[in-house]
Protein backbone atom coordinates (compact mmCIF):
# COMPACT_ATOMS: atom_id res chain seq x y z
CA UNK A 1 0.00 0.00 0.00
CA UNK A 2 1.39 3.40 -0.94
CA UNK A 3 2.33 5.97 1.70
CA UNK A 4 -0.41 8.51 0.88
CA UNK A 5 -3.06 5.78 1.01
CA UNK A 6 -1.81 4.52 4.35
CA UNK A 7 -1.64 8.08 5.66
CA UNK A 8 -5.20 8.98 4.65
CA UNK A 9 -6.61 5.59 5.67
CA UNK A 10 -5.05 5.71 9.13
CA UNK A 11 -5.97 9.34 9.74
CA UNK A 12 -9.59 8.52 8.91
CA UNK A 13 -9.43 5.51 11.25
CA UNK A 14 -8.18 7.68 14.12
CA UNK A 15 -10.99 10.15 13.42
CA UNK A 16 -13.44 7.22 13.27
CA UNK A 17 -12.21 6.09 16.68
CA UNK A 18 -13.15 9.50 18.10
CA UNK A 19 -16.48 9.54 16.31
CA UNK A 20 -17.36 6.13 17.76
CA UNK A 21 -16.54 7.33 21.26
CA UNK A 22 -18.77 10.36 20.79
CA UNK A 23 -21.55 8.08 19.58
CA UNK A 24 -21.32 6.02 22.78
CA UNK A 25 -21.36 9.07 25.00
CA UNK A 26 -22.11 12.49 23.55
CA UNK A 27 -22.68 14.23 26.89
CA UNK A 28 -19.45 16.18 26.62
CA UNK A 29 -20.36 17.44 23.16
CA UNK A 30 -23.68 18.83 24.36
CA UNK A 31 -22.16 20.33 27.51
CA UNK A 32 -19.76 22.21 25.32
CA UNK A 33 -22.63 24.03 23.61
CA UNK A 34 -23.76 25.55 26.90
CA UNK A 35 -21.00 28.11 27.10
CA UNK A 36 -21.42 29.62 23.61
CA UNK A 37 -25.19 29.59 24.14
CA UNK A 38 -24.74 31.67 27.30
CA UNK A 39 -22.48 34.11 25.44
CA UNK A 40 -25.17 34.65 22.81
CA UNK A 41 -28.24 34.54 25.04
CA UNK A 42 -27.03 36.47 28.06
CA UNK A 43 -23.89 38.43 27.25
CA UNK A 44 -25.07 39.18 23.72
CA UNK A 45 -28.60 40.17 24.70
CA UNK A 46 -27.45 42.45 27.55
CA UNK A 47 -24.79 44.21 25.51
CA UNK A 48 -27.24 44.53 22.66
CA UNK A 49 -28.85 47.29 24.73
CA UNK A 50 -25.73 49.44 24.67
CA UNK A 51 -26.48 51.62 21.70
CA UNK A 52 -23.24 53.51 21.27
CA UNK A 53 -20.86 50.58 20.64
CA UNK A 54 -18.94 51.49 17.47
CA UNK A 55 -19.83 48.35 15.52
CA UNK A 56 -18.88 48.67 11.86
CA UNK A 57 -21.57 48.09 9.25
CA UNK A 58 -24.53 48.88 11.50
CA UNK A 59 -25.01 45.33 12.77
CA UNK A 60 -26.54 44.53 16.13
CA UNK A 61 -24.22 43.41 18.91
CA UNK A 62 -25.53 39.81 18.92
CA UNK A 63 -24.94 39.65 15.18
CA UNK A 64 -21.49 41.03 15.71
CA UNK A 65 -20.39 38.51 18.32
CA UNK A 66 -22.01 35.39 16.80
CA UNK A 67 -18.93 34.59 14.62
CA UNK A 68 -16.68 35.47 17.57
CA UNK A 69 -18.52 33.10 19.88
CA UNK A 70 -18.30 30.34 17.27
CA UNK A 71 -14.55 30.86 16.90
CA UNK A 72 -14.10 30.90 20.67
CA UNK A 73 -16.02 27.66 21.19
CA UNK A 74 -13.99 25.92 18.48
CA UNK A 75 -10.81 27.19 20.13
CA UNK A 76 -11.89 25.70 23.47
CA UNK A 77 -12.70 22.34 21.84
CA UNK A 78 -9.37 22.22 20.00
CA UNK A 79 -7.10 23.22 22.86
CA UNK A 80 -8.54 20.28 24.80
CA UNK A 81 -6.78 17.78 22.51
CA UNK A 82 -3.43 18.15 24.24
CA UNK A 83 -5.05 16.98 27.47
CA UNK A 84 -6.68 14.05 25.66
CA UNK A 85 -3.39 12.89 24.21
CA UNK A 86 -1.67 13.08 27.61
CA UNK A 87 -4.54 11.06 29.07
CA UNK A 88 -4.13 8.48 26.30
CA UNK A 89 -0.43 8.32 27.10
CA UNK A 90 -1.25 7.77 30.79
CA UNK A 91 -3.52 4.80 30.05
CA UNK A 92 -1.03 3.30 27.60
CA UNK A 93 -3.18 3.85 24.53
CA UNK A 94 -0.68 6.18 22.90
CA UNK A 95 2.09 3.59 23.14
CA UNK A 96 -0.19 1.13 21.44
CA UNK A 97 -1.16 3.60 18.71
CA UNK A 98 2.49 4.40 18.09
CA UNK A 99 3.36 0.70 17.86
CA UNK A 100 1.07 0.23 14.85
CA UNK A 101 2.57 0.47 11.37
CA UNK A 102 0.47 3.58 10.70
CA UNK A 103 2.54 6.69 9.99
CA UNK A 104 2.96 9.01 13.01
CA UNK A 105 1.71 11.88 10.90
CA UNK A 106 -1.62 10.12 10.44
CA UNK A 107 -2.16 9.98 14.20
CA UNK A 108 -1.85 13.75 14.46
CA UNK A 109 -3.91 14.43 11.33
CA UNK A 110 -6.60 12.02 12.58
CA UNK A 111 -6.85 13.67 15.98
CA UNK A 112 -6.89 17.10 14.35
CA UNK A 113 -9.66 15.97 11.99
CA UNK A 114 -11.65 14.75 14.99
CA UNK A 115 -11.27 18.19 16.54
CA UNK A 116 -12.61 19.58 13.25
CA UNK A 117 -15.67 17.33 13.45
CA UNK A 118 -16.36 18.52 16.98
CA UNK A 119 -15.93 22.08 15.71
CA UNK A 120 -18.54 21.49 13.02
CA UNK A 121 -20.95 20.27 15.68
CA UNK A 122 -20.36 23.51 17.60
CA UNK A 123 -21.03 25.44 14.40
CA UNK A 124 -24.29 23.64 13.70
CA UNK A 125 -25.49 24.23 17.26
CA UNK A 126 -24.60 27.93 17.21
CA UNK A 127 -26.26 28.42 13.82
CA UNK A 128 -29.36 26.64 15.11
CA UNK A 129 -29.42 28.86 18.18
CA UNK A 130 -28.94 31.96 16.03
CA UNK A 131 -31.94 30.94 13.92
CA UNK A 132 -34.07 30.31 17.00
CA UNK A 133 -33.33 33.61 18.72
CA UNK A 134 -33.56 35.47 15.42
CA UNK A 135 -29.97 36.57 14.91
CA UNK A 136 -29.79 37.59 11.31
CA UNK A 137 -26.79 35.98 9.57
CA UNK A 138 -26.16 35.39 5.86
CA UNK A 139 -27.14 31.74 5.61
CA UNK A 140 -25.96 31.41 2.03
CA UNK A 141 -24.89 27.76 1.42
CA UNK A 142 -21.50 28.80 0.07
CA UNK A 143 -20.86 31.10 3.00
CA UNK A 144 -21.90 28.46 5.53
CA UNK A 145 -19.68 25.93 3.74
CA UNK A 146 -16.82 28.42 3.84
CA UNK A 147 -17.36 28.99 7.55
CA UNK A 148 -17.24 25.23 8.18
CA UNK A 149 -14.00 25.02 6.21
CA UNK A 150 -12.50 27.74 8.39
CA UNK A 151 -13.85 25.98 11.50
CA UNK A 152 -12.19 22.68 10.51
CA UNK A 153 -8.86 24.33 9.66
CA UNK A 154 -8.90 26.39 12.84
CA UNK A 155 -9.72 23.35 15.01
CA UNK A 156 -6.98 21.30 13.29
CA UNK A 157 -4.50 24.12 13.80
CA UNK A 158 -5.07 24.52 17.53
CA UNK A 159 -5.51 20.79 18.22
CA UNK A 160 -2.04 20.23 16.71
CA UNK A 161 -0.63 23.20 18.60
CA UNK A 162 -2.06 21.71 21.76
CA UNK A 163 -0.57 18.27 20.98
CA UNK A 164 2.80 19.91 20.30
CA UNK A 165 2.67 21.63 23.69
CA UNK A 166 1.59 18.39 25.36
CA UNK A 167 4.71 16.68 24.01
CA UNK A 168 6.82 19.13 25.99
CA UNK A 169 4.68 19.63 29.09
CA UNK A 170 3.76 15.94 29.46
CA UNK A 171 1.23 16.15 32.33
CA UNK A 172 -2.48 16.78 32.38
CA UNK A 173 -2.26 19.41 35.14
CA UNK A 174 0.20 21.50 33.20
CA UNK A 175 -1.92 21.17 30.06
CA UNK A 176 -5.01 22.38 31.94
CA UNK A 177 -3.02 25.38 33.10
CA UNK A 178 -1.57 26.20 29.71
CA UNK A 179 -4.99 25.72 28.09
CA UNK A 180 -6.41 28.49 30.25
CA UNK A 181 -3.33 30.62 29.79
CA UNK A 182 -3.66 30.41 26.01
CA UNK A 183 -7.38 30.58 25.36
CA UNK A 184 -8.38 33.48 27.60
CA UNK A 185 -5.76 36.00 26.35
CA UNK A 186 -6.38 34.92 22.74
CA UNK A 187 -10.11 35.46 23.22
CA UNK A 188 -9.95 38.86 24.93
CA UNK A 189 -7.06 40.00 22.79
CA UNK A 190 -9.05 39.48 19.59
CA UNK A 191 -11.93 41.08 17.75
CA UNK A 192 -14.28 38.29 18.89
CA UNK A 193 -16.53 40.31 21.24
CA UNK A 194 -15.52 43.92 20.61
CA UNK A 195 -14.09 45.89 17.71
CA UNK A 196 -10.34 46.38 17.68
CA UNK A 197 -10.89 50.13 17.51
CA UNK A 198 -12.04 50.06 21.15
CA UNK A 199 -8.74 48.55 22.37
CA UNK A 200 -5.82 50.51 23.81
CA UNK A 201 -3.16 50.84 21.16
CA UNK A 202 -0.75 48.23 22.64
CA UNK A 203 -3.56 45.64 22.60
CA UNK A 204 -4.38 46.59 19.00
CA UNK A 205 -0.82 45.66 18.09
CA UNK A 206 -1.10 42.36 19.94
CA UNK A 207 -4.38 41.49 18.27
CA UNK A 208 -2.83 41.99 14.84
CA UNK A 209 -0.66 38.94 15.64
CA UNK A 210 -3.52 36.97 17.15
CA UNK A 211 -4.65 34.12 14.88
CA UNK A 212 -8.13 34.27 16.40
CA UNK A 213 -8.52 37.79 14.97
CA UNK A 214 -8.04 36.44 11.44
CA UNK A 215 -10.39 33.53 12.00
CA UNK A 216 -13.12 35.79 13.37
CA UNK A 217 -12.49 38.22 10.54
CA UNK A 218 -12.91 35.45 7.96
CA UNK A 219 -16.10 34.20 9.58
CA UNK A 220 -17.53 37.69 9.92
CA UNK A 221 -16.89 38.46 6.26
CA UNK A 222 -18.87 35.36 5.27
CA UNK A 223 -21.65 35.55 7.87
CA UNK A 224 -22.19 39.31 8.08
CA UNK A 225 -20.57 41.66 5.61
CA UNK A 226 -20.15 39.62 2.44
CA UNK A 227 -16.91 41.50 1.87
CA UNK A 228 -14.40 38.81 0.87
CA UNK A 229 -11.41 41.07 0.26
CA UNK A 230 -9.55 39.92 3.39
CA UNK A 231 -10.49 36.26 2.99
CA UNK A 232 -7.54 34.99 0.89
CA UNK A 233 -5.04 36.33 3.42
CA UNK A 234 -7.03 34.91 6.36
CA UNK A 235 -7.25 31.44 4.85
CA UNK A 236 -3.65 31.41 3.63
CA UNK A 237 -2.43 32.31 7.12
CA UNK A 238 -4.64 29.62 8.62
CA UNK A 239 -3.52 26.93 6.14
CA UNK A 240 0.12 27.74 6.74
CA UNK A 241 -0.08 27.60 10.53
CA UNK A 242 -2.18 24.40 10.42
CA UNK A 243 0.42 22.68 8.26
CA UNK A 244 3.18 23.93 10.53
CA UNK A 245 1.60 22.72 13.77
CA UNK A 246 0.57 19.33 12.31
CA UNK A 247 4.15 18.80 11.19
CA UNK A 248 5.61 19.91 14.51
CA UNK A 249 3.21 17.73 16.53
CA UNK A 250 4.02 14.62 14.51
CA UNK A 251 7.74 15.18 14.95
CA UNK A 252 7.68 15.76 18.72
CA UNK A 253 4.82 13.46 19.70
CA UNK A 254 7.15 10.56 20.52
CA UNK A 255 8.58 12.63 23.38
CA UNK A 256 5.41 11.78 25.28
CA UNK A 257 6.29 8.09 25.54
CA UNK A 258 10.01 8.48 26.12
CA UNK B 1 21.55 -0.14 29.02
CA UNK B 2 24.70 -1.90 27.87
CA UNK B 3 25.24 -3.77 24.67
CA UNK B 4 23.10 -6.90 24.78
CA UNK B 5 22.77 -9.61 22.23
CA UNK B 6 20.29 -12.42 21.87
CA UNK B 7 18.35 -14.22 19.18
CA UNK B 8 14.75 -15.27 19.33
CA UNK B 9 14.00 -18.29 17.16
CA UNK B 10 10.97 -18.35 14.90
CA UNK B 11 8.01 -20.15 16.45
CA UNK B 12 9.25 -20.23 20.03
CA UNK B 13 8.15 -18.55 23.24
CA UNK B 14 11.08 -16.54 24.49
CA UNK B 15 11.12 -15.07 27.99
CA UNK B 16 13.14 -12.12 29.19
CA UNK B 17 13.40 -12.06 32.97
CA UNK B 18 15.03 -9.62 35.29
CA UNK B 19 14.47 -7.28 38.19
CA UNK B 20 13.01 -3.84 37.68
CA UNK B 21 15.33 -1.39 36.07
CA UNK B 22 17.21 -4.25 34.43
CA UNK B 23 16.23 -2.90 31.02
CA UNK B 24 13.51 -5.30 29.87
CA UNK B 25 10.98 -2.65 28.91
CA UNK B 26 13.68 -0.57 27.24
CA UNK B 27 14.69 -3.62 25.20
CA UNK B 28 11.11 -4.07 24.04
CA UNK B 29 10.82 -0.37 23.23
CA UNK B 30 13.90 -0.52 21.02
CA UNK B 31 12.77 -3.63 19.17
CA UNK B 32 9.25 -2.26 18.65
CA UNK B 33 10.81 0.99 17.31
CA UNK B 34 9.27 3.08 20.11
CA UNK B 35 12.74 4.13 21.24
CA UNK B 36 15.89 4.55 19.19
CA UNK B 37 19.00 2.57 20.13
CA UNK B 38 21.94 4.85 20.90
CA UNK B 39 24.28 2.38 19.24
CA UNK B 40 24.22 -1.05 17.64
CA UNK B 41 21.58 -2.58 15.48
CA UNK B 42 18.42 -4.63 15.87
CA UNK B 43 16.91 -6.77 13.15
CA UNK B 44 13.40 -8.17 13.12
CA UNK B 45 13.13 -11.00 10.59
CA UNK B 46 16.04 -9.40 8.81
CA UNK B 47 14.62 -5.86 8.76
CA UNK B 48 16.60 -3.07 10.44
CA UNK B 49 14.45 -1.31 13.09
CA UNK B 50 16.12 2.07 12.70
CA UNK B 51 15.93 2.15 8.93
CA UNK B 52 12.46 0.74 8.30
CA UNK B 53 10.46 1.27 11.51
CA UNK B 54 7.06 1.08 9.80
CA UNK B 55 7.91 -2.19 8.06
CA UNK B 56 9.08 -3.62 11.36
CA UNK B 57 5.94 -2.50 13.21
CA UNK B 58 3.85 -4.18 10.52
CA UNK B 59 5.27 -7.53 11.63
CA UNK B 60 4.90 -6.95 15.35
CA UNK B 61 2.18 -7.08 17.94
CA UNK B 62 2.70 -5.33 21.25
CA UNK B 63 0.84 -5.77 24.51
CA UNK B 64 2.28 -3.17 26.88
CA UNK B 65 2.60 -3.63 30.62
CA UNK B 66 -0.23 -1.28 31.53
CA UNK B 67 -3.63 -2.35 30.18
CA UNK B 68 -4.01 -0.29 27.05
CA UNK B 69 -7.38 -1.07 25.58
CA UNK B 70 -9.73 1.84 25.01
CA UNK B 71 -12.42 1.73 27.70
CA UNK B 72 -14.73 4.08 25.79
CA UNK B 73 -15.05 1.71 22.84
CA UNK B 74 -16.61 -1.74 22.68
CA UNK B 75 -14.49 -4.87 22.48
CA UNK B 76 -15.41 -5.27 18.82
CA UNK B 77 -14.50 -1.65 18.06
CA UNK B 78 -11.14 -1.96 19.78
CA UNK B 79 -10.26 -4.88 17.54
CA UNK B 80 -11.67 -3.15 14.46
CA UNK B 81 -9.75 0.11 14.90
CA UNK B 82 -6.44 -1.62 15.50
CA UNK B 83 -7.07 -4.01 12.61
CA UNK B 84 -7.48 -0.97 10.38
CA UNK B 85 -4.35 0.66 11.76
CA UNK B 86 -2.49 -2.56 10.92
CA UNK B 87 -3.95 -2.54 7.40
CA UNK B 88 -5.64 -5.91 7.77
CA UNK B 89 -7.47 -6.72 4.57
CA UNK B 90 -11.04 -5.40 4.54
CA UNK B 91 -12.51 -8.78 3.52
CA UNK B 92 -10.59 -10.63 6.22
CA UNK B 93 -11.27 -8.14 9.01
CA UNK B 94 -14.79 -9.02 10.07
CA UNK B 95 -14.20 -12.75 9.97
CA UNK B 96 -11.00 -12.59 11.99
CA UNK B 97 -12.51 -10.26 14.62
CA UNK B 98 -15.47 -12.52 15.32
CA UNK B 99 -13.15 -15.54 15.36
CA UNK B 100 -10.83 -13.81 17.84
CA UNK B 101 -13.67 -12.77 20.14
CA UNK B 102 -15.01 -16.32 20.03
CA UNK B 103 -11.60 -17.88 20.64
CA UNK B 104 -10.88 -15.70 23.67
CA UNK B 105 -14.33 -16.17 25.19
CA UNK B 106 -15.38 -12.57 24.62
CA UNK B 107 -18.02 -13.07 21.92
CA UNK B 108 -20.97 -12.40 24.22
CA UNK B 109 -19.43 -9.18 25.54
CA UNK B 110 -18.16 -7.95 22.18
CA UNK B 111 -20.66 -5.11 21.97
CA UNK B 112 -20.16 -3.93 25.55
CA UNK B 113 -17.97 -0.97 26.37
CA UNK B 114 -14.57 -2.22 27.49
CA UNK B 115 -14.61 -0.10 30.66
CA UNK B 116 -17.17 -2.54 32.02
CA UNK B 117 -14.82 -5.52 31.46
CA UNK B 118 -12.78 -7.18 34.23
CA UNK B 119 -8.99 -6.84 34.23
CA UNK B 120 -8.58 -10.37 32.89
CA UNK B 121 -11.01 -9.74 30.06
CA UNK B 122 -9.17 -6.56 29.07
CA UNK B 123 -5.91 -8.51 28.92
CA UNK B 124 -7.50 -11.21 26.81
CA UNK B 125 -8.91 -8.59 24.47
CA UNK B 126 -5.41 -7.21 24.01
CA UNK B 127 -4.04 -10.63 23.21
CA UNK B 128 -7.01 -11.29 20.91
CA UNK B 129 -5.74 -8.42 18.80
CA UNK B 130 -2.86 -10.67 17.80
CA UNK B 131 -5.32 -13.11 16.30
CA UNK B 132 -6.78 -10.35 14.13
CA UNK B 133 -3.53 -8.72 13.04
CA UNK B 134 -1.55 -12.00 12.86
CA UNK B 135 1.86 -10.49 13.74
CA UNK B 136 4.87 -12.69 13.12
CA UNK B 137 6.24 -11.70 16.51
CA UNK B 138 4.14 -10.77 19.54
CA UNK B 139 5.58 -8.83 22.48
CA UNK B 140 3.97 -9.20 25.86
CA UNK B 141 5.33 -7.00 28.64
CA UNK B 142 4.34 -8.53 32.00
CA UNK B 143 1.12 -10.02 30.62
CA UNK B 144 -0.27 -11.46 33.85
CA UNK B 145 0.68 -8.73 36.30
CA UNK B 146 -2.17 -7.55 38.52
CA UNK B 147 -4.48 -10.42 37.53
CA UNK B 148 -6.14 -12.89 39.89
CA UNK B 149 -4.86 -16.51 39.73
CA UNK B 150 -7.75 -17.71 37.56
CA UNK B 151 -7.42 -14.93 34.98
CA UNK B 152 -3.68 -15.43 35.07
CA UNK B 153 -4.07 -19.11 34.22
CA UNK B 154 -6.41 -18.31 31.35
CA UNK B 155 -4.04 -15.70 29.95
CA UNK B 156 -1.09 -18.10 30.11
CA UNK B 157 -3.10 -20.85 28.43
CA UNK B 158 -4.17 -18.52 25.65
CA UNK B 159 -0.65 -17.29 25.03
CA UNK B 160 0.42 -20.92 24.69
CA UNK B 161 -2.45 -21.71 22.34
CA UNK B 162 -1.62 -18.70 20.20
CA UNK B 163 1.92 -19.99 19.87
CA UNK B 164 0.97 -23.60 19.24
CA UNK B 165 -2.06 -23.19 16.98
CA UNK B 166 -1.06 -20.13 15.00
CA UNK B 167 2.73 -20.40 15.07
CA UNK B 168 3.11 -16.89 16.48
CA UNK B 169 6.59 -16.26 17.82
CA UNK B 170 6.20 -14.81 21.30
CA UNK B 171 8.49 -12.60 23.33
CA UNK B 172 7.43 -12.21 26.92
CA UNK B 173 8.85 -10.40 29.94
CA UNK B 174 7.87 -11.41 33.44
CA UNK B 175 8.84 -11.45 37.10
CA UNK B 176 6.89 -14.59 37.76
CA UNK B 177 9.28 -17.54 37.62
CA UNK B 178 6.53 -20.17 37.74
CA UNK B 179 4.95 -18.49 34.76
CA UNK B 180 8.26 -18.29 32.91
CA UNK B 181 8.92 -21.97 33.57
CA UNK B 182 5.48 -22.96 32.36
CA UNK B 183 5.43 -20.70 29.32
CA UNK B 184 8.87 -20.30 27.82
CA UNK B 185 10.83 -22.55 25.49
CA UNK B 186 13.90 -20.47 26.11
CA UNK B 187 14.68 -17.56 28.35
CA UNK B 188 17.28 -14.99 29.21
CA UNK B 189 17.88 -13.30 32.53
CA UNK B 190 18.81 -9.66 32.43
CA UNK B 191 20.52 -7.76 35.18
CA UNK B 192 21.68 -4.15 35.19
CA UNK B 193 21.38 -3.75 31.46
CA UNK B 194 23.16 -7.00 30.57
CA UNK B 195 22.13 -10.53 29.71
CA UNK B 196 23.32 -12.58 32.69
CA UNK B 197 22.49 -16.00 31.25
CA UNK B 198 20.21 -17.60 28.67
CA UNK B 199 18.97 -21.08 27.78
CA UNK B 200 16.01 -23.39 28.19
CA UNK B 201 14.42 -23.57 31.68
CA UNK B 202 15.91 -27.06 32.18
CA UNK B 203 19.40 -25.94 31.18
CA UNK B 204 19.21 -22.93 33.46
CA UNK B 205 18.03 -24.97 36.41
CA UNK B 206 20.98 -27.31 35.93
CA UNK B 207 23.35 -24.40 36.46
CA UNK B 208 22.22 -24.03 40.05
CA UNK B 209 22.67 -27.76 40.80
CA UNK B 210 20.58 -30.88 40.28
CA UNK B 211 17.81 -32.51 42.29
CA UNK B 212 18.38 -33.22 45.95
CA UNK B 213 16.87 -36.32 47.65
CA UNK B 214 16.52 -36.23 51.43
CA UNK B 215 16.12 -39.82 52.76
CA UNK B 216 15.15 -40.55 56.37
CA UNK B 217 16.23 -44.04 57.49
CA UNK B 218 16.68 -46.31 60.48
CA UNK B 219 19.70 -48.60 60.52
CA UNK B 220 23.34 -48.26 59.65
CA UNK B 221 23.99 -46.21 56.55
CA UNK B 222 26.30 -47.61 53.87
CA UNK B 223 29.67 -45.93 53.41
CA UNK B 224 29.03 -45.02 49.82
CA UNK B 225 26.42 -45.32 47.06
CA UNK B 226 26.95 -46.22 43.40
CA UNK B 227 27.84 -43.31 41.15
CA UNK B 228 24.86 -43.75 38.83
CA UNK B 229 22.49 -43.06 41.74
CA UNK B 230 24.12 -39.75 42.51
CA UNK B 231 26.54 -38.42 45.10
CA UNK B 232 26.09 -38.12 48.84
CA UNK B 233 26.03 -34.55 50.04
CA UNK B 234 25.68 -35.36 53.71
CA UNK B 235 24.92 -38.36 55.91
CA UNK B 236 23.92 -37.47 59.42
CA UNK B 237 21.87 -39.30 62.10
CA UNK B 238 19.93 -41.43 59.66
CA UNK B 239 19.31 -38.59 57.22
CA UNK B 240 20.96 -38.95 53.87
CA UNK B 241 21.16 -36.15 51.32
CA UNK B 242 21.85 -37.20 47.73
CA UNK B 243 22.49 -34.94 44.76
CA UNK B 244 21.23 -36.52 41.56
CA UNK B 245 20.41 -35.77 37.92
CA UNK B 246 16.79 -36.82 37.78
CA UNK B 247 15.27 -36.99 41.24
CA UNK B 248 12.02 -38.72 40.36
CA UNK B 249 13.75 -41.68 38.69
CA UNK B 250 16.33 -41.91 41.46
CA UNK B 251 13.75 -42.33 44.27
CA UNK B 252 12.85 -46.02 43.68
CA UNK B 253 16.45 -46.95 42.85
CA UNK B 254 17.88 -45.34 45.98
CA UNK B 255 15.12 -46.94 48.08
CA UNK B 256 15.84 -50.40 46.60
CA UNK B 257 19.58 -49.98 47.10
CA UNK B 258 19.18 -49.07 50.78
CA UNK B 259 16.55 -51.73 51.60
CA UNK B 260 18.77 -54.41 50.00
CA UNK B 261 21.43 -53.46 52.54
CA UNK B 262 19.03 -53.77 55.47
CA UNK B 263 18.33 -50.04 55.85
CA UNK B 264 14.66 -49.19 56.41
CA UNK B 265 13.58 -46.15 54.42
CA UNK B 266 10.97 -44.11 56.33
CA UNK B 267 10.48 -41.18 53.98
CA UNK B 268 11.99 -39.63 50.88
CA UNK B 269 11.57 -36.02 49.85
CA UNK B 270 12.70 -34.46 46.62
CA UNK B 271 13.61 -30.84 46.13
CA UNK B 272 14.35 -29.53 42.69
CA UNK B 273 15.86 -26.20 41.82
CA UNK B 274 13.32 -23.70 40.53
CA UNK B 275 13.77 -20.75 38.25
CA UNK B 276 13.57 -18.72 41.46
CA UNK B 277 16.94 -20.21 42.43
CA UNK B 278 18.30 -19.40 38.98
CA UNK B 279 16.97 -15.90 39.25
CA UNK B 280 18.44 -15.31 42.69
CA UNK B 281 21.79 -16.49 41.43
CA UNK B 282 21.97 -14.29 38.33
CA UNK B 283 19.87 -11.22 39.09
CA UNK B 284 20.59 -9.68 42.41
CA UNK B 285 19.46 -6.07 42.11
CA UNK B 286 16.36 -5.86 44.29
CA UNK B 287 13.51 -7.79 42.69
CA UNK B 288 11.10 -7.56 45.61
CA UNK B 289 10.57 -3.87 45.93
CA UNK B 290 10.23 -3.40 42.21
CA UNK B 291 7.70 -6.11 41.59
CA UNK B 292 5.36 -4.69 44.21
CA UNK B 293 5.56 -1.27 42.72
CA UNK B 294 4.84 -2.59 39.27
CA UNK B 295 1.91 -4.72 40.39
CA UNK B 296 0.44 -1.67 42.03
CA UNK B 297 0.72 0.45 38.94
CA UNK B 298 -0.86 -2.27 36.80
CA UNK B 299 -3.75 -2.52 39.22
CA UNK B 300 -4.15 1.23 39.06
CA UNK B 301 -4.27 1.12 35.31
CA UNK B 302 -6.98 -1.51 35.41
CA UNK B 303 -9.09 0.53 37.79
CA UNK B 304 -8.59 3.60 35.64
CA UNK B 305 -10.06 1.79 32.68
CA UNK B 306 -13.00 0.59 34.71
CA UNK B 307 -13.89 4.13 35.76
Amino acid sequence: MSYPRRLVGSALTIAEMEARKIRHDSTELWMRTVQPALWLLIFGEVFNNIRNLPIPGGFSYVQYIAPGVLAQSVLFVAIFYGITIVWERDVGLLTKLLSTPSPRLSLVVGKALAAGVRGIFQGVMIFALALIIGVNLRFDPLDVGGVFLVVVLFAMCFASLSMTLASFLKTRDRMMGIGQAITIPLFFGSNAIYPISLMPSWLQTVSAFNPLTYVVDAMRSMLLTGDYSGLPLDIAALLLSTAFFIASASVVLRRLIE
Amino acid sequence: MDAISFDVKEGEIFGLLGPNGAGKTTTIKVVTTLAKPTAGSVFVFGVDVTRFPERVRQMLGFVPQAISVDGDLTGYENLLIFAKLFFVDRDERKKRISEALEYFGLAERGDDLVKHYSGGMMRRLEIAQALVNRPKLLFLDEPSIGLDPYSRMQVIKQIKDLNRNFGTTIFVTTHDMMEADELCDRLAIMDRGKIAISGSPIELKKTVGGDVLTVSTTGALPDSIPKELGSVVSADQGTLKILTEDGEKAIPRVTDFLEERGVTVESVSLSRPTLDDVFMKYAKSGLQEGSFREARSARRSISRHGR
